[in-house]
């Protein structure tokens, strides 16, 4: 790459990445860097591994707004997570069923706690702003973070 | 540039907790995010809340990412994700539906984003190569490419440095920049967009709905 430019051409191509760099807005970079403040937060991660419009095949429609509810659910080694999504809110089922609490966080951190009945479900409401996620704690110790979620 | 041994190292050094190597990380690579949200055209909130995004689901899959190297690839894909996200939320409120996505081609962005991961991965090394230079050449380097740009004269009282050597060092410089490691990994590497398709096959784990 570098080493089939001549002169002109390397001195052109670093003046158009300097000049994309300066493009950007110190603020834009510093958000970015402050995102590491989520690292390794204190809790299992739980993975999206089921998304009921990516997984069926359907690709979200953007002409029509349909309103079949939509399901997510999220795996970690010790608990999964299930999530359906309705109009104006979330319900959610913790397997195996366990009573505990929901916190969800945003960015900002923590907006609401949540309590988790014998059968494992919560619900939430309104939906959040995203991105979100849950950090659930059940009785017997586990605690389990989902991945970011957008709706 | 499957194994940029510079890409590889910072993802392994920010998954095991150093901070340095995540604010490199994010040095290098806010231009590429930038640059496809200003495609998108979104307004500068919606940008901030883009780029948030991502870099917060970078952090969750810093341990999770199977080529650390198709790491630009999946920054990419997962703004230009993000970007649509945001213009559909708009739609509901507006039935005019997004003039962007509707003059684009199903190729489009595909094609799109290839190109804007080669340039990104074009640029993060020049600058790094940039960045490697002695203080005297990146002064020079700077002054030559300024906006607008100096004249020897300037150059040489500036600097300074006598005009007749000017175009000697020019040249010494920028041959330096060419021969650095940062360059020398980029043309070494297969750039043929094979990490755009790596990471669009293995982000499933960074698929948060959307």
């Amino acid at each position: 790459m570098g080493d089939s430019w001549d002169d002109e051409q390397l001195l052109a191509a670093l003046k158009e990445s300097l000049r994309a760099r300066r493009a950007v807005p110190p603020e834009f970079i510093e958000a970015g860097k402050s995102a590491y403040a989520w690292h390794n937060i204190d809790a299992e991660l739980a993975q999206l591994t089921y998304d009921s419009i990516r997984d069926s095949g359907r690709t979200p429609s953007m002409r029509s707004e349909t309103a079949s509810i939509r399901a997510l659910t999220f795996t970690s080694a010790h608990l999964t997570i299930e999530l359906e999504v309705s109009e104006d809110s979330l319900l959610g089922q913790l397997i195996p069923a366990g009573v505990g609490a929901i916190e969800i966080q945003t960015r900002a951190g923590a907006i609401a706690t949540t309590p988790v009945d014998e059968l494992g479900c919560f619900p939430i409401r309104p939906i959040p702003a995203s991105p979100f996620r849950l950090h659930c704690h059940t009785t017997d110790g586990t605690a389990v973070v989902t991945g970011w979620i957008t709706l | 540039m499957r194994d940029d041994p510079a890409v590889i190292a910072l993802v392994a050094r920010a998954r095991d907790g150093d901070q340095h190597a995540w604010h490199e990380l994010v040095d290098r690579y806010a231009p590429l995010v930038w640059s496809i949200c200003n495609r998108y055209q979104l307004s500068r909130p919606d940008i901030d809340d883009v780029g948030q995004t991502v870099w917060l689901l970078l952090v969750e899959q810093l341990g999770n990412l199977r080529e650390p190297a198709a790491l630009p690839g999946w920054l990419a894909t997962t703004t230009q994700r993000e970007c649509l996200r945001v213009l559909r939320a708009a739609r509901k409120y507006d039935s005019f539906g997004s003039p962007v996505e509707s003059q684009m081609s199903p190729d489009q962005p595909a094609v799109m984003i290839e190109q804007e991961v080669i340039a990104a991965e074009l640029n993060a090394a020049l600058r790094a190569a940039f960045a490697e230079l002695p203080p005297r050449c990146r002064q020079l380097l700077s002054m030559l490419i300024g906006d607008p740009p100096r004249s020897y004269a300037e150059i040489s009282a500036t600097l300074p440095i006598p005009i007749g050597s000017i175009g000697p060092q020019r040249a010494r410089c920028l041959d330096r920049l060419r021969r650095s490691p940062s360059l020398v990994a980029l043309s070494d590497g297969e750039f043929n967009g094979s990490a755009v398709k790596d990471a669009r096959t293995n982000d499933s784990g960074g698929e948060q709905g959307g």
